[in-house]
């Protein structure tokens, strides 16, 4: 870019041009969606195959596969950070927004334990999950997240009306609709941008 | 009435600077040459003029032990660059 005289009208055209090229960058890949929507779809699946089939809970091991998954999220987000060259606001509160929802969902699992509350815990995440899914939909203008997150909302008022097992089918179509059909469809965006 | 356009502001190179960090929280000098197509020497000397007039922040240190430069719009920047497209506004037809 070379110094010279410039009228009004290119200064503003030179904002404009600036100001598009740092907003379009679109920075969500969709990686951890798929990372977790996955995850999460085997492990209900297992455990409503567990209670259904052998009624106890023997494939309830099955979950120890989310700390794989947080293990891989951390190593993941680390050397994401390092190659980053820019940072901007949108992903700044959508790490926040993430984050919170973490903290929360953590807290309300171990005070659903201890009160006993266990059988409240999928109707109870199903309402969490519309959370992060939604304000991530609004934050990256991208609809598929926000639909998904009302198909949440709505599984978690059906879960109160059907036997506690079956409420792990509405899990693994709550992950399948929130993260991981959107989870390609950003990957698909984010393959399209590059 | 034609307002002043702001000396530092109104070059090419600097606007594009200010433009591009305007819209993020910060950014790597790479990340600013590779968008505004500039060459390291003459992006360094401008974003110099800008981090002398206070309209950015620059952070300089070390990543994987190369040397990393990173750059932030501070609030007078942001007053100066709203000051300057009000001051633009007044040259554009009506």
């Amino acid at each position: 870019m070379q110094q010279q005289e410039f009228s009004p009208q290119d200064s503003l055209n030179l904002i404009e041009s600036m100001i598009n090229k740092a907003r379009n960058r679109f920075s969500e890949n969709g990686h951890l969606y798929l990372l977790w929507g996955w995850v999460i779809l085997i492990c209900s699946i297992v455990s409503f195959i567990s209670l259904y089939r052998f009624k106890d809970f023997r494939l309830y091991p099955v979950w120890f596969l989310t700390w794989v998954a947080v293990i891989y999220q951390f190593i993941y987000i680390f050397r994401k950070k390092k190659e980053q060259t820019v940072r901007t606001y949108t992903d700044e509160i959508n790490a926040n927004v993430w984050m919170v929802f973490v903290i929360m969902g953590g807290l309300m699992g171990v005070i659903l334990s201890k009160m006993g509350h266990y059988q409240l815990m999928n109707t109870m995440v199903l309402i969490l999950y519309g959370m992060p899914t939604f304000l991530s939909g609004v934050i990256f203008k991208f609809n598929p997240l926000k639909f998904g997150a009302v198909i949440c909302w709505v599984l978690a008022y059906i879960s109160t009306l059907i036997p506690y097992e079956f409420s792990f089918l509405l899990l693994s179509m709550a992950v399948v609709t929130a993260w991981i059909v959107p989870g390609y469809l950003l990957r698909s965006r984010y393959k399209n941008q590059n | 009435m034609f307002k002043d356009l702001d000396p530092i502001l109104h070059s090419q190179l600097r606007l594009a600077v200010m433009s591009l960090l305007i819209g993020v929280k910060e950014a790597e000098f790479t990340f600013i040459k590779d968008k505004t197509g500039s060459t390291a020497g003459n992006l360094s000397v401008q974003i110099t003029k800008l981090k002398e007039a206070g309209y950015v922040e620059v952070i300089k240190q070390f990543k994987d032990n190369y040397p990393q430069t990173i750059c932030k719009i501070t609030a007078e920047g942001i007053t100066a660059f709203e000051t300057y497209v009000k001051a633009l506004q007044s040259y554009l037809p009506k």
